[in-house]
């Protein structure tokens, strides 16, 4: 646009082009952060299996107690590797979103390391509250990246996993507990990983067509 | 300074523009945690009153649904007093105030649901309430690239981790005034004093 004067200047001296400028920009910003969702998909197919894997060996009559250890460990093994194989080139700056919600997803993990740890550690895996907090620090996750990327998607997913929390306690029966986090896995996880994995796929040839 | 296309089509000039706008977003999502500093203190004192009315007075069963409610409702009109006041926004402060609202539900519904259903007394739900809190001053702690937030949440998931290990009324009380002092009303006193000297290194300016 050629009229950058007094068109639409604030008392701040902010232009229309300005703001038109600064909206593209967060558009920008949070269709790159979703790709980054996007291009994690795997990461969420992946801990679905990982969770169904060490929930199937625990069912099993004479399980070991390493069963959750070695499932978890390989999980943060191929989680690390898979990571390490697919980093982007450093060349490329990333948008606000994106780093925010890295920030998100990596401060979950952590939190939920020395969650996870310690009530391994000290015996306390089997309660409610244990198994239940699992499910309100994935959804907390889910529902702060669904805010910072304005995606109802994820807000869903975000719900689905508080539901499954709250259900886990009010239900109070292992059986219950089990069939919660099954659901829980099937949907949050796996399923919401096909799907982003399925957008990217679509982006990605959209990209190659355009 | 010329700015040379790089292979992406990304000028330097634009990477130029785009770091200080990020540079402004982490200053003003610091600012705006720091105006919320008074929430902190606020919550930390709360924690201290209901934990002294359950120790000393009667009607303990009262004593934290009063105070936790008391705490919603000033943090309520406070916060749209602020509002109101016309406190500016930016993209980082967007992501902060999301990592926090999302952990206020998140705490609410997991606190009632355990009461309802009769979990309320167990290691891993103290535990956890711990841990969602610290996980709210992680996140944010690293959006912001705040290493005092960083120190915040690592003392409340070393608090929650320690209540797997003591478990006596007298050991979980003591780790959570401890949690309460150190992780609320400090940092809370600290921001708040970041604050004050942003407003008089900003009066002195315009002086």
């Amino acid at each position: 646009m050629a009229n950058p004067e007094p068109d639409s200047n604030a008392e701040d001296g902010t232009t229309r082009d300005d703001l038109v400028q600064r909206l593209e920009l967060m558009e920008q910003m949070i269709a790159e952060g979703r790709q980054t969702t996007m291009r994690c998909g795997w990461i969420f197919v992946l801990w679905g299996l990982v969770d169904l894997a060490g929930m199937g060996w625990q069912q099993r009559p004479h399980h070991t107690q390493w069963a959750w250890p070695i499932c978890l460990g390989v999980g943060v093994l191929a989680t690390v590797a898979g990571l390490a194989l697919r980093r982007r080139p450093p060349s490329r700056p990333r948008a606000t979103q994106c780093r925010d919600v890295q920030a998100v997803w990596s401060m979950m993990g952590l939190a939920m390391i020395i969650y996870v740890f310690t009530a391994q550690f000290t015996h306390f895996a089997w309660q409610y509250g244990y198994i239940s907090a699992l499910l309100i620090i994935i959804g907390l996750a889910h529902a702060i990246s669904a805010v910072i990327l304005r995606w109802p998607v994820q807000g869903v997913v975000a719900a689905i996993w508080w539901a499954g929390a709250v259900a886990i306690l009010v239900c109070n029966s292992y059986r219950a507990t089990d069939l919660i986090f099954l659901i829980e896995m099937c949907f949050g996880m796996i399923a919401f990983g096909l799907y982003v994995m399925l957008l990217e796929r679509n982006s990605g040839v959209k990209g190659k067509l355009v | 300074m010329t700015s040379p296309r790089q292979d992406n089509g990304t000028t330097r000039d634009d990477l130029v523009q785009r770091l200080e706008l990020m540079e402004t977003m982490i200053a003003e999502g610091r600012k705006s945690t720091a105006r919320f500093g008074w929430i902190f203190v606020m919550w930390g004192i709360i924690y201290f009153v209901a934990m002294g009315w359950v120790v000393l007075l009667p009607f303990k069963q009262w004593a934290w649904p009063v105070c936790v409610s008391i705490g919603i409702l000033v943090g309520i009109v406070r916060v749209r007093h602020n509002r109101v006041d016309g406190v500016g926004k930016n993209q980082r402060s967007r992501s902060i105030e999301a990592v926090w609202q999302a952990m206020c539900i998140a705490i609410i519904l997991y606190v009632i649901a355990a009461g309802v259903s009769g979990h309320g007394n167990q290691s891993a739900y103290y535990a956890a309430v711990f841990f969602f809190v610290g996980l709210a001053h992680g996140i944010s702690a690293r959006i912001l690239r705040w290493r005092a937030q960083g120190l915040v949440a690592f003392i409340w998931w070393g608090c929650g981790a320690a209540l797997f290990f003591f478990k006596t009324q007298n050991e979980v009380v003591a780790i959570f005034l401890a949690a309460a002092f150190f992780g609320m009303i400090l940092f809370g006193l600290y921001v708040m004093r970041l604050e004050r000297k942003r407003a008089a290194a900003l009066v002195q300016h315009h002086a």
